[in-house]
């Protein structure tokens, strides 16, 4: 056999692998689409939804699948860009899903969402922290994450309950996330009365943030809330010590990032960041862990998490003989579904009953441990 | 001495330190513009094109294992030079001349294509994350009490103003002692007349660039080594600073560039420090427009004569 009828009897052969395999599938199989970035900038956050989403698609279908069927994940990459985002969306209706785990990125999550509810397909989305998103009246949109507006009351809490600071200044980046959770940490504290010293915004995509340290060092201020994004705030912390500001910073998941301690490098280490809890020391879910690490993936981003609870949803809801899309988001609404984040209820919107974020130690070398 | 005035000097000594780099930036701006009467839009990118060479220069050689503080610098500085000055010339060469001599648009529609290649070229090549720099120098001076508010100088920063103030009296003795210098004037004056004369315009155009970038690598280096951080982006906020500064000065003067950058700097770090940080690129930009009302050709600009 030369070298190309070698190819060529290699790629008949896959051929006939993947038509048998379809073939196979399409009778017994239901078909869950999972989209988020595969490729670009914030990859890394795709990666733990696929991670936790194949886990509980794997372990579902272990356990016997869905009344007999096996689910069957198929991913789709978005790359977190919005238009990609809608011609995603449009393929996973061509190819007749019904069920789709995604996006990601709040920003790509919003267009797509137009296009399957449109289409009747049931989106759970186990990152997208956007309030926009479940307030448009959806029927069938859900999420397994908090939203930006859970994370100010939860770090005004535990800044009043457990730093109990002398002097605050509330800081951010004059963007709608970041504004939005400042403005909110800011109210909560003055609530408790506690004096915030200062309030002021800076501007994204700068670099030199020493005259507002002076002048936080001049107000003597002992803690700073920052709200934003992890470049920005690794140029604050980085400066703060060169200039000598001793305060403790906090920050929203936006900072809770690996970059803000290669960014900061020891003047990372004691920033307190309000993140989803790590699911992963649950000992209840040490099984599904193994499972993962099994594999050789990480089960420590958070995401991973969300993304396997949204999985579970679904199929309790499918076992309970909820397969139409509608019937299913309906189930969902009525019931408690049983994850691995705990028992999960969603109100009329599609958003988490008492969703609570945690609150954790960043460390010099990029991880964290929790507090509370 | 009081708190007061130890505040106003911190807030002071920031806006040097700014106001410096704005200016080694601005002169890039001011220098073409005085030459050829074009706003070559992709400086900015070349700025940051010295900074990712500085980092390269640095993780290489740590990599190898020197950890000889001067020899780092002179690398750094050295080969950042070289290569972003190639860079100065080869964007001259590609993207300006051949349209020289048309409309003035035209060169100014592909400089800022130029910037979009450059950025999206660096971007794609390195990733659009941030990168951070291995910091070198730290640690710095204290002035003041111990308890209450201090100033804080650090190392860095005097190296940025003193190497920004060796960087424009070499340039300036250039300028006005050189044979080249003197070129370069006289292509100022007037370009077509230069050429008749027998000064080789092309090359004196290409030095222009060449010594635009060299000074943007020196801000690239200085710059990256003091923030620690780079990314594919940090040109074009950089850049828009710098053509502030050079328009405030008067576009066109050298040390009108240097005033410039040093005024905007200053004006930014009093607004944010007496006032909000969220007002002080509004007040930076008022200065402009008020300084523009009066002086429409910039503080040290000299008004255009109508060459006949």
């Amino acid at each position: 056999m030369n070298k190309w009828t070698k190819t060529a009897a290699g790629v008949a052969a896959s051929l006939a692998l993947l038509g048998s395999a379809t073939l196979a599938h399409a009778a017994d199989t239901i078909k869950i689409a999972m989209a988020g970035p595969v490729t670009g900038p914030v990859a890394q956050y795709g990666d733990m939804q696929f991670t936790g989403g194949n886990a509980a698609i794997e372990m579902i279908n272990k356990a016997g699948g869905i009344n007999g069927k096996q689910l069957e994940a198929v991913i789709y990459d978005d790359a977190c860009d919005p238009k990609q985002a809608v011609a995603v969306a449009n393929k996973i209706v061509n190819d007749g899903a019904q069920y789709v785990l995604g996006h990601l990125c709040s920003s790509a999550t919003q267009p797509a969402s137009d296009i399957y509810e449109d289409e009747g397909i049931l989106l759970i989305t186990a990152a997208s922290t956007s309030p926009e998103i479940t307030s448009r009246g959806y029927e069938l949109v859900f999420r397994t994450i908090g939203l930006d507006s859970d994370q100010g009351p939860t770090a005004a809490n535990y800044i009043i309950n457990t730093v109990k600071p002398k002097k605050v200044a509330v800081i951010h980046d004059k963007q709608q996330y970041g504004e939005g959770i400042a403005s909110s940490v800011k109210a909560g504290l003055e609530a408790a009365n506690i004096p915030v010293v200062a309030f002021e915004g800076i501007t994204a995509g700068d670099k030199d943030f020493s005259a507002i340290i002076a002048k936080l060092k001049k107000l003597d201020v002992d803690f700073v809330y920052y709200g934003g994004y992890h470049p920005e705030l690794g140029l604050l912390l980085r400066q703060s010590k060169e200039k000598g500001l001793n305060a403790t910073y906090m920050g929203p998941e936006g900072v809770g990032n690996k970059d803000i301690s290669a960014i900061a490098g020891e003047a990372s280490e004691g920033l307190l960041v309000t993140l989803p809890k790590k699911y992963d020391l649950d000992p209840a879910n040490k099984a599904v862990v193994d499972h993962i690490v099994a594999k050789g993936e990480d089960a420590t981003g958070p995401f991973v998490w969300t993304g396997y609870a949204a999985i579970q949803a679904m199929a309790q809801g499918m076992k309970a003989g909820k397969t139409d899309p509608f019937e299913l988001a309906e189930y969902l609404r009525a019931n408690t579904a049983q994850t691995v984040m705990g028992d999960l209820q969603w109100d009329s919107k599609g958003d988490l009953k008492g969703f609570e974020f945690g609150v954790f130690t960043w460390h010099k070398d990029g991880t964290s441990t929790q507090n509370q | 001495m009081s708190e007061q005035f130890y505040y106003f000097l911190q807030q002071i000594l920031n806006g040097v330190t700014i106001g410096s780099t704005y200016a080694l930036i601005a002169i890039g701006y001011t220098m073409v513009y005085g030459i050829i009467g074009m706003i070559n839009f992709a400086h900015g990118e070349v700025y940051m094109i010295g900074s990712y060479a500085a980092f390269f220069v640095l993780a290489g050689l740590a990599m190898l294992g020197f950890d000889s503080l001067a020899l780092m610098l002179i690398a750094a500085f050295t080969l950042s030079i070289v290569i972003t000055s190639a860079y100065g010339w080869s964007i001259e060469r590609v993207a300006y001349r051949p349209l020289r001599g048309g409309n003035r648009l035209i060169p100014l529609i592909s400089a800022i294509g130029m910037s979009i290649f450059l950025q999206n070229f660096v971007r794609l090549a390195q990733g659009s994350r941030d990168i951070a720099m291995p910091s070198l120098i730290s640690g710095g001076w204290v002035i003041g009490p111990v308890d209450g508010f201090n100033v804080t100088l650090s190392y860095m920063q005097v190296i940025i103003f003193v190497v920004t103030f060796i960087s424009m009296s070499v340039l300036t003795a250039f300028i006005s002692k050189s044979k080249m210098g003197r070129a370069c004037r006289a292509c100022a004056e007037d370009l077509g007349m230069a050429n008749l004369l027998g000064i080789n315009t092309n090359k004196v155009i290409s030095i222009t660039f060449v010594i635009g970038a060299a000074l943007a690598a020196v801000a690239g280096v200085l710059l990256s080594m003091y923030y620690g951080v780079i990314n594919p982006y940090l040109g074009f906020m950089a850049g828009l600073k710098a053509f502030t500064a050079a328009v405030l000065g008067g576009i066109g003067s050298i040390p009108g560039a240097v005033l410039g950058g040093l005024l905007l700097g200053i004006t930014e770090a009093i607004t944010a420090g007496y006032f909000s940080s969220e007002y002080k690129d509004v007040v930076a930009f008022g200065l402009l427009c008020f300084v523009l009302l009066f002086m429409p050709t910039g503080i040290l600009g000299k008004p255009e004569v109508e060459k006949v």
